[in-house]
């Protein structure tokens, strides 16, 4: 089950440009979708004067359009393995120009590790201009590994402290205020001693999940549930994008514990 | 070999530390920096606390008026989607749906940490909630679905908008915000 760096790369460049190229045909799609964002009164929360006249300039419909296209593009490119330090570059730019136009945040979660994976990129090739190749991606993928893995730590140490996570509450509430919701009045999630084992299931494992790190059998194991978790995620909250952004860590995980 | 062996114990080492100081450091109470850029760039430093409690949750609501005095029933704007399985791979509509109960949220927060004197209009939240009310009232979708569950049928003049908090798994709410009236463009 042992991940070696070639192998890694190639499964990372693939679910990243994957993730990159879902988020930006979305984002053309919300061109049209979207009547509430205004540029024009949004611009009023950027503090610096030369930046907000540069982002007017950016974000006027054509060259902000032109740009998702270009992002697009260059997540094909990184899929197919042909994004150098200039892709690198400009994926990470691109990113962060996208979270300005949406105040910072579009979709959450998902948006902080797609920077993280993008920012494993730009690390990669920035840092290959000054040591080999291999050292270069060993030090992207443990950045890109440790973080993911602190996203479940968190994740799973915050719910521990909260007394309805510990007694299931939390879960059945969500649940019923999720954007699919509300829950059957029949549903399962709604027996308080199956909503507590799911909370424990989640709040264990998820907690638990920094030993991936000590063999790459029980990081494939850890990554198996965590992409089961990440589907029922969207089931339940329409949040795809975290299925994608997320999975694209796995082959970090699986190469750091196979090093 | 055994300098190898070294370091890898040495990584080894560093990562348990890493993340022993995570769980003592979130027992810890965090102290909140704000500034325009930290809430602009704050996707560089992520809490990945999740649906960690269940507290106040900021919810919008409107109404419509079609002539003076002849007002709608209030009406929440929540999102409520139906599921595809084809959203895993393209999902617009429900991501668009979520980033405006953000700006609801976003808007709330705006309200708490209000300065003295200052004047919550002037907030860009508040600005973009004003225009997510007016679509709302106007007949407004996400995709196909209606922001509003039971749409009026007539055409409003004005809107009135309120941010309540609910305290989820609780009985009751809260007013938090009550707009003035604000008339519509013909």
């Amino acid at each position: 089950m042992n991940l070696d760096l070639p192998l890694a790369i190639r499964a990372f460049e693939i679910l990243l440009g994957w993730s990159l190229l879902l988020q930006s045909i979305e984002y053309l799609r919300l061109l049209k979708l979207d009547r509430v964002g205004d540029w024009r009164i949004q611009r009023a929360e950027v503090p610096t004067t030369w930046v907000r006249h540069m982002l007017d300039l950016l974000y006027r419909p054509m060259p902000y359009s032109g740009m998702l296209w270009l992002r697009g593009a260059l997540a094909l490119a990184l899929m197919m393995g042909h994004a150098g330090p200039g892709s690198a570059v400009l994926l990470f730019l691109m990113a962060l120009l996208i979270l300005l136009r949406w105040r910072g945040a579009f979709n959450g979660g998902s948006d902080f590790m797609t920077l993280v994976g993008l920012t494993g990129l730009l690390l990669a090739h920035v840092l290959s201009l000054f040591t080999d190749t291999a050292n270069a991606w060993h030090v992207a993928l443990w950045y890109v590994a440790v973080q993911s893995l602190s996203s479940y730590f968190v994740s799973g140490w915050v719910k521990l402290m909260r007394p309805e996570w510990r007694s299931g509450r939390a879960l059945t509430v969500f649940l019923d205020n999720a954007v699919y919701g509300p829950l059957p009045a029949n549903s399962l999630y709604r027996q308080p001693q199956l909503a507590m084992l799911c909370s424990w299931g989640f709040i264990v494992w998820e907690g638990l999940f920094p030993l991936a790190l000590l063999d790459a059998r029980l990081a494939a194991l850890f990554c198996t549930v965590a992409a089961v978790f990440h589907f029922l995620v969207f089931w339940f909250f329409g949040l795809n994008r975290f299925f994608w952004a997320w999975l694209s860590t796995f082959p970090a995980i699986l190469y750091c514990a196979s090093a | 070999m055994d300098t190898i062996m070294r370091a890898m114990e040495l990584t080894a080492l560093l990562i348990l530390a890493y993340f022993a100081w995570l769980a003592v450091a979130l027992r810890k109470r965090q102290r909140t920096v704000q500034g325009p850029w930290l809430f602009l760039l704050r996707a560089f430093f992520p809490n990945w606390h999740f649906f960690h409690g269940l507290g106040p949750a900021p919810r919008l609501w409107v109404r419509a008026q079609s002539q003076p005095g002849q007002w709608s029933n209030w009406q929440a704007v929540y999102p409520r989607l139906p599921r595809q399985a084809s959203h895993l791979l393209h999902n617009p509509s429900v991501n668009l749906a979520l980033s405006h109960q953000n700006l609801v949220e976003h808007l709330a927060t705006d309200i708490h940490d209000l300065a003295e004197n200052a004047d919550i209009r002037d907030c860009v939240s508040y600005q973009l909630v004003t225009r997510l009310a007016s679509d709302a009232v106007q007949g407004g979708s996400w995709a196909d679905t209606p922001m509003l569950q039971r749409p009026d049928g007539f055409t409003p003049q004005a809107f009135q908008f309120e941010i309540r908090l609910l305290h989820l798994g609780q009985a009751g709410e809260a007013q938090l915000l009550l707009s003035p009236v604000i008339p519509l463009r013909p």
